[in-house]
């Protein structure tokens, strides 16, 4: 599932990379970067927490030029008075404003580095009601954020989450270079699909996929062999086949009448046959009063 | 003998002509016959159908008319929806009054996502999954094989004016036709459509008031129900910071709504459900206080995402329901539900909730091959007898 979600998020799309300090997931989103750049997207990063240089590593130089940096990184809470862009800027009008500023024809791609440091300083609300804006607005296709799970409460996770199509958690693998990814994404017919998987990154920020962790496979094996199918040992067989359905449909059964027959019986069928009941004096049965003794 | 006060005024669009009774019960009673409700056996409180019968009967027959029912949403918020939605059609289908307020999608989008009612019709002998051999033409005549006698027997209960049936059933698979959903007058509330500076639980019980008032459910002589629908309050869309803090700031804000709420629907001829993902909420006191603001509770657990999803003791089921609470209205004592360990599926055209029962054989399964087999021939009947059909 990595992959289809590396080959693209579909518009409206957001993506959440969550990561924790043991496990950077810093490299996986440069891969997401690298390959909608390769794919010639437009991508707008907001830069919090690296450099323009430091997040450039690795790209080539004309995927780098393509890539449209917002400064967040120098100044974040406008201290000085750069042109830089600033944490309060985090809201609807100013990024659509932002965005358009490029004049590209395609839509375009967000991607948020990090969630965290925007959260430290706006509010919960004020961010998801942002999010949820600019997932529904035109102006961007898709959003990509990294969020560093251990830095919030859970209750903010969570709701940030909540409103995420899909969420990949990265926790470190059993070798040095590997990851293990736990992914989850919601459609939007409501279906949620699960996968966990082991990858690792090259120097040139491509993704490779290792086989999924090896409990998982142990479990997966389980609920197939309980599944036995009740017709296969008996010594009578419960199937039908082609033949023997025709036959089965040929066969007349007893009250199947022709269709004459069949209107004659259902037309004539309204007051033909009536019940003429005179009650006589031995009916009067009374269920209380079997030997019909009783003075009343 | 005087002549019931009823049936002098009774509208003809409630005969169906379809009844194969024309019994009709002489009663002078106060009680009101809207269509879509039914007296409760135990108190007499005048009950409406939540649109799941396994949930009617957990919650005493039915949902009572002035009472609010609180649903703490699972994980990925699938089935609480889902009940939503069936609480819509069914107030659709009854043709009572909706009312959607929704932070995170619009309630249109909500009202176009509701299941289609399964119409009942006369058994009709059909061969689905074999193809049709008989060449000749299946005009209506021809439909039944076998009951042929019974085909010029009116159907029963085919068309939705029948609302004198308590509880329907839906296929999930099919959305609603927007001819039976655009005849059920709805009332939206779309958050992000009225920014204010105060809060938006304030907002959302002024608009609510407003309509109750406009629409006259307050009064007396009111003929129909409101069904208030509100998806998703405590969530960080509304303002709130309920779900992202563990101390919140405001944590007044929800239970103050509800408080109001629950005054607007108890002068009123209206019924609520209110969807809360409360596994956000890390409060455990805070979400105490909402379930006793709220008269009903119950709580989904999905197994999505969880390690119980591949747990063989809960393969047929989709997630654990919890019965928080349970109202008891005009009455000393309530009527808890005789199982407490309840589990929920979603099949396609049923929402079927069972008491679960943990089967030793299960336990202490091992992966050995030969004794799997053995456990699945013993496999026969791990379900328990349903609670209802």
């Amino acid at each position: 599932m990595l992959s289809e979600l590396l080959q693209g998020t579909d518009s409206g799309g957001f993506l959440i990379i969550q990561d924790s300090s043991s496990c950077t997931g810093r490299h996986l989103l440069k891969s997401f970067i690298n390959a909608a750049l390769n794919r010639e997207e437009a991508i707008h990063v907001l830069g919090f927490e690296v450099s323009e240089e430091e997040l450039g590593e690795g790209l080539t130089t004309s995927a780098h030029q393509r890539l449209r940096f917002h400064n967040a990184y120098t100044d974040p809470l406008g201290w000085t008075d750069n042109l830089a862009f600033t944490v309060h800027q985090f809201g609807l009008e100013e990024l659509t404003h932002l965005v358009k500023q490029t004049s590209h024809p395609k839509p375009v791609t967000l991607v948020i580095d990090s969630l965290s440091w925007i959260l430290r300083h706006v509010s919960p609300p004020v961010v998801c009601k942002t999010l949820q804006q600019l997932k529904r607005g035109g102006a961007v296709r898709a959003i990509i954020g990294l969020l560093h799970a251990d830095m919030h409460q859970t209750g903010t996770v969570g709701s940030i989450c909540h409103l995420a199509t899909s969420v990949i958690t990265v926790a470190p693998g059993m070798k040095g270079d590997e990851a293990v990814a736990k992914i989850t994404k919601r459609s939007k017919s409501g279906k949620v699909t699960q996968d966990e998987e082991i990858f690792s990154i090259k120097e040139d920020l491509t993704v490779i996929i290792q086989s999924k962790p090896s409990h998982l496979e142990h479990k997966q094996a389980d609920p197939e062999e309980q599944q036995t199918d009740p017709t296969a040992n008996l010594t009578f067989n419960l199937r039908l086949s082609d033949t023997e359905r025709k036959a089965k449909e040929k066969l007349a059964l007893p009250f199947m009448f022709s269709k004459e027959k069949k209107t004659a019986l259902l037309h004539s069928g309204q007051g033909s046959g009536r019940i003429l009941y005179e009650p006589d004096a031995n009916d009067d049965f009374d269920q209380e009063d079997p030997d019909d003794d009783l003075d009343v | 003998m005087a002549a019931p006060v009823d049936s002098v005024g009774k509208p003809t669009a409630e005969r169906s002509p379809f009844n194969s009774t024309s019994f009709q019960k002489k009663t002078r009673s106060k009680l009101i016959s809207i269509p879509g409700t039914r007296p409760s056996v135990q108190n007499g409180q005048l009950l409406v159908s939540t649109g799941v019968t396994s949930l009617d009967y957990l919650l005493g027959g039915g949902l009572a008319v002035g009472t609010v029912l609180l649903i703490e949403e699972d994980r990925y918020d699938s089935y609480s929806r889902m009940i939503l939605k069936y609480f819509l059609a069914e107030g659709v289908v009854c043709r009572h009054e909706l009312f959607v307020a929704a932070a995170q999608d619009n309630p249109d989008d909500i009202l176009q996502e509701l299941p289609a009612p399964i119409l009942d019709d006369v058994a009709i002998h059909k061969p689905v999954d074999q193809p049709r051999l008989s060449c000749e033409p299946q005009d209506s005549l021809d439909a039944m094989k076998i009951a042929w006698r019974y085909q010029n027997l009116p159907k029963v209960q085919s068309a939705l004016a029948s609302t004198s049936r308590f509880g329907h059933y839906y296929d999930v698979s099919k959305t609603m036709e927007p001819e039976i959903r655009q005849a059920a007058k709805c009332h939206r509330f779309y958050l992000p459509e009225h920014p204010t500076q105060t809060s938006s639980y304030s907002a959302l019980l002024k608009s609510l008031q407003e309509v109750i008032h406009r629409e006259g459910f307050d009064v007396p002589r009111s003929r129909n129900i409101l069904r208030v629908g509100l998806h998703s309050l405590g969530s960080a869309l509304w303002g709130d910071d309920l779900s992202c803090h563990d101390n919140p700031r405001h944590s007044h804000a929800l239970t103050t709504f509800l408080y109001g709420l629950r005054a607007l629907l108890r002068s009123s001829l209206s019924v609520a459900v209110v969807t809360v993902p409360s596994h956000l909420i890390q409060d455990r006191a805070l979400m105490g206080s909402i379930t006793r603001l709220c008269d009903n509770a119950i709580a989904l657990e999905s197994f999505k995402g969880s390690e119980r999803e591949t747990n063989p003791l809960y393969k047929d089921y989709h997630g654990l329901l919890h019965v928080h609470q349970v109202p008891h209205l005009n009455c000393l004592a309530n009527q808890l539900p005789d199982h407490k360990d309840l589990a929920f599926k979603l099949k396609r055209k049923q929402f079927t909730i069972e008491g679960f029962w943990f089967e030793c054989s299960h336990v202490g399964a091992t992966k050995n091959k030969h004794s799997s087999a053995m456990s699945a021939k013993e496999d026969n009947g791990p379900s328990p007898s349903p609670l209802i059909d």
